[in-house]
């Protein structure tokens, strides 16, 4: 076990990017305290300003946990087993639990080490004074620590079932955010009402640690619709949470067995050979059937664009289907449960909970669509491939983008009944409607143009997802995060200015979500997005020129 | 397609330089239409980077390099119709067929839906991989994707096809297949440049052959006149009935050869055998054989240890 501990440990620490990522940590905790470091020779008696600080250090550890936790483990089977060297462990004596141990805690020790180059910044906190060691720094360290276990067992188990190492990135990514937000939906629409589900709600969202770490910063009522809660949550939050990791990381061991690499290899089979009554059948259950001899593309369309609908896992059109239905009935759901369950909530509210709802999927799903375009192709040898055709750069380029925007303005189409239902309730907002819808768009275009952007500057698919993924989810949640500090310690103006940097705050402005609705985004909002789509198409372009070129 | 006259494959002086480090020093060679190239040398001797910069996706640092006339610098569109080029890696994609997979880079080439049906057909059965069609690239075989790389590079009816490794991790079987698949492109008319490094295979399909190390071209040109070029002296060996006569027929070999030759006599009593070496022509080395049965020494064959393609390869990287 010490052996494999010492090599997934030391190994990460001998990567650039884990360099990279403990000095970001340390210049980010840092830079949080500072910003509101007291700069006059005043004493604050009540400590106010202490909290506030504390408050901007809490929230901004909890986002470097979420985006830094989950890349490392993400990749750890996944790996070994691609390249073959987890068929050689388990050939050796160590048990699978030794062989779990040893990768689970030279993970937690690396994300452990990222953590400990924010102590000065807590020092600093703490030396303001007006905040307790263990009520409050020891709590959110806990809570933090706690994620932390919870979130890279969750990045192992992933690791286990996927087939690369970007499919184990993305879905890492999507669950931990699953259960860090969208666990939070269903309580905020049940809360408040009799019966089990309720219950359920409530500890579906003991599982998130945001409820708790907003509690101890003094912000336990965002999100309570004036709803009193009893106590921080934080024994629940800490049983869920263990639970949770428990669980999961059960299902990792049992995953563990030579089964892994016991899977076979498809033997072609199609629909087209099938017997009459075979292929009956599956023209009914398969509206559009996966085994069906595909035609050859036609000269009208893009093959780059063709190529990449064909490979990608959702990109068929069985999948596309699915996902398409999927967002619809949940957007409906969305907006039926919140007509029927809370007769008090405006239609404004529904509205930004659909607008939260889709720039939530349009930020977990571009990432993994878009960043390994050309990444992608560099680390499977297709680039040179693709260079030997007669395809322009520009071609390919487009093929590419035109693949994932298609998807995405599908995904973005289906969650739209939603607001139809809106505009039912109340016709006068169909002006609000079309303004979030174009906000909206414009979200999906920064989201693909900054991800496809991200992604050419790499040449392993698993460094661009990553780092895609967190340069959106700054740009995407961290204005949030400068929000949650309005009037305290942020003033009206910087919430504004932070609030412009993408589209979807102002649709939540425009639609009048409560605590968005005094601020004036558009449209400065709306030439931030095209400014950073231009600028992010602009690098797209000069790299996709350099690599055509002869190197 | 591509005239029958004069050299398919020019370069001259071709030169690629990193920094300090010279990975390709002035490379000059010619290779004519259906000829195929065998292009060997330890790792690192710039075999790839000239393959690159023959395919247009390196740019030489001097020097020029062309196909027919194209420049594979300047005139890149054209060089990516003349040329099929198979890399040492096989860029599959996930969740695509073979078909598909050849589809698109049909379509990549810009052949027309009814003629790139066609071609794809025609390719598979080239490569003899039909069967092969409704699987998904990345289910298949190391060997299978080799066959599956080379149907891809025949999709445009390339002149000249470049391929890097082709016979690399392949079992015997598959090996011989490969050896067969090359040849018959060959008998298509098809100009083959192929690295590799299992030099048996390469001997037994090249025409030609270059020899390269440290980026230098240590050798080129068939088989027999590199051997020629690099060896002066042909091995022989006598085989005698019993080894007492070894002394004898080495003492009566001497005889027949100038002193310098004389040090390379080695009589073996165990094996019965003489072994020397001699530049001299077949009608001296005639004289020398009823030399020796006229003594009557007891010789029972008298034979020319045949060198082949690895001896040759050893004595150029030994002597650069």
């Amino acid at each position: 076990m010490i052996a494999i501990f010492q090599r997934e440990f030391f190994g990460i620490l001998r990567l650039r990017r884990a360099l990279v990522a403990m000095v970001a940590m340390a210049i980010c905790s840092g830079l949080l305290v500072l910003a509101r470091w007291p700069s006059e020779g005043l004493v604050d008696l009540s400590g106010s300003q202490a909290r506030q600080v504390f408050r901007i250090f809490t929230y901004g550890m909890l986002a470097g946990v979420l985006l830094l936790a989950p890349a490392w483990p993400a990749t750890s089977f996944v790996q070994e087993r691609r390249r073959g060297t987890l068929a050689l462990l388990f050939n050796t004596p160590l048990s699978k639990f030794a062989i779990y141990a040893g990768k689970l805690s030279g993970v937690l020790s690396f994300v452990g080490l990222l953590l400990i180059t924010s102590l000065p910044a807590a020092a600093a906190c703490y030396a303001m004074g007006g905040v307790d060691l263990w009520q409050d720094l020891g709590s959110v360290g806990l809570v933090l620590a706690v994620a932390t276990v919870e979130y890279v067992a969750v990045g192992l188990l992933v690791s286990t079932f996927a087939n690369s190492t970007d499919s184990a990135v993305r879905t890492t990514y999507a669950t931990v955010f699953s259960l860090c937000f969208l666990s939070l939906g269903p309580h905020y629409f049940l809360q408040g009402q009799p019966g089990w589900m309720p219950l359920a709600a409530e500890w579906l969202r003991r599982t998130s640690p945001l409820p708790v770490l907003m509690h101890l910063v003094g912000q336990g009522s965002v999100g309570g619709q004036g709803l009193m809660e009893a106590g921080s949550g934080l024994p629940e939050y800490l049983f869920a949470s263990v639970v949770v990791t428990l669980s999961v990381m059960a299902a990792t061991l049992v995953q563990l067995h030579s089964g892994l690499f016991d899977r076979s290899r498809s033997q072609g089979a199609i629909t087209d050979e099938q017997s009459l009554g075979v292929r009956a059948a599956r023209r009914v259950f398969f509206l559009v059937d996966p085994q069906r001899r595909s035609a050859g593309i036609p000269f009208w369309l893009n093959p780059v664009m063709v190529k990449e609908f064909r490979t990608r896992r959702f990109g068929r059109l069985h999948w596309i289907l699915r996902l398409v239905a999927a967002c619809a009935v949940v957007s409906l759901l969305t907006t039926l449960a919140a007509t029927t369950g809370t007769v008090d909530w405006g239609v404004e509210t529904i509205g930004g909970l659909l607008v939260i709802f889709q720039v939530l999927l349009m930020v977990l799903l571009t990432p993994s669509l878009a960043a390994g375009l050309v990444s992608g192709e560099r680390e499977s040898g297709g680039w040179d491939l693709l260079r030997m055709t007669r395809l322009s750069g520009l071609q390919i380029a487009i093929g590419k983008l035109i693949s994932v925007a298609w998807t995405l303005l599908l995904v973005l189409l289906a969650t739209l009944p939603g607001y139809v239902v809106m505009i039912a309730i109340k016709p006068v907002m169909w002006l609000q409607v079309s303004l979030v819808v174009v906000c909206l768009l414009l979200s999906t275009l920064v989201t693909l143009a900054v991800s496809a952007a991200v992604g050419s500057l790499f040449s392993k698919t698993t460094t661009s997802t990553v780092t895609a993924y967190v340069v959106l989810l700054v740009l995407f949640f961290g204005p949030l995060l400068i929000w949650l500090g309005r009037d305290a310690p942020f003033g009206y103006d910087l919430v504004q200015a932070a609030l412009s940097i993408t589209p979807a705050p102002a649709a939540l402005s425009v639609i009048g979500m409560p605590g968005f609705e005094q601020y004036e985004l558009i449209p400065l909002a709306w030439w931030v997005a095209g400014g950073v789509t231009c600028f992010s198409f602009a690098i797209l372009s000069a790299r996709i020129w350099r690599l055509m070129r002869p190197s | 397609m591509i005239s029958t006259a004069g050299p398919v494959v020019v370069t001259h002086e071709l030169t690629k330089r990193y920094g300090e480090f010279t990975a390709l020093d002035s490379l000059s060679f010619t290779l004519d239409r259906g000829q195929i190239l065998g292009f060997i040398g330890p790792n690192g001797a710039g075999k790839t980077t000239t393959i690159k910069i023959l395919v247009g996706l390196m740019r030489p640092t001097s020097g020029s390099a062309s196909i027919a006339g194209a420049d594979c610098v300047r005139d890149a569109r054209r060089i990516k119709r003349l040329v099929g080029f198979m890399p040492d890696t096989f860029g599959s994609y996930d969740n695509m067929r073979v078909r598909e997979y050849l589809d698109f880079f049909g379509a990549a080439f810009g052949i027309g839906r009814r003629e790139r049906t066609r071609r794809i057909e025609e390719v598979l059965e080239t490569t003899g991989s039909t069967y092969m069609k409704d699987r998904y690239v990345e289910s298949l075989s190391h060997g299978m994707k080799q066959r599956i790389g080379v149907a891809r590079t025949l999709l445009h009816d390339p002149d000249v096809l470049i391929l890097d490794e082709p016979a690399n991790g392949l079992d015997p079987q598959a090996r011989i297949e490969m050896r067969e698949l090359l040849l018959r492109l060959a008998d298509m008319g098809k100009t083959l440049i192929v690295t590799s490094h299992i030099l048996p295979e390469l001997s037994r399909i090249c025409n030609v052959v270059a020899i390269m190390t440290k980026g230098k071209l240590r050798a080129f040109g068939t088989l027999d006149q590199i051997m020629q070029a690099i060896r002066q002296r042909r091995t022989f060996e006598v085989q005698l009935v019993e080894g007492t006569q070894a002394a004898a027929v080495a003492a009566a070999v001497s005889g027949g050869l100038d002193e310098a030759e004389q040090r390379s006599v080695a009589a073996h009593d165990a094996e019965a055998m003489v072994r020397f070496q001699t530049s001299r022509s077949d009608a001296d080395l005639a004289d020398l054989l009823g030399g020796l049965v006229r003594a009557n020494l007891g010789v029972s064959q008298f034979r020319e240890v045949p060198t082949d393609l690895e001896d040759a390869f050893l004595t150029v990287t030994r002597e650069s």
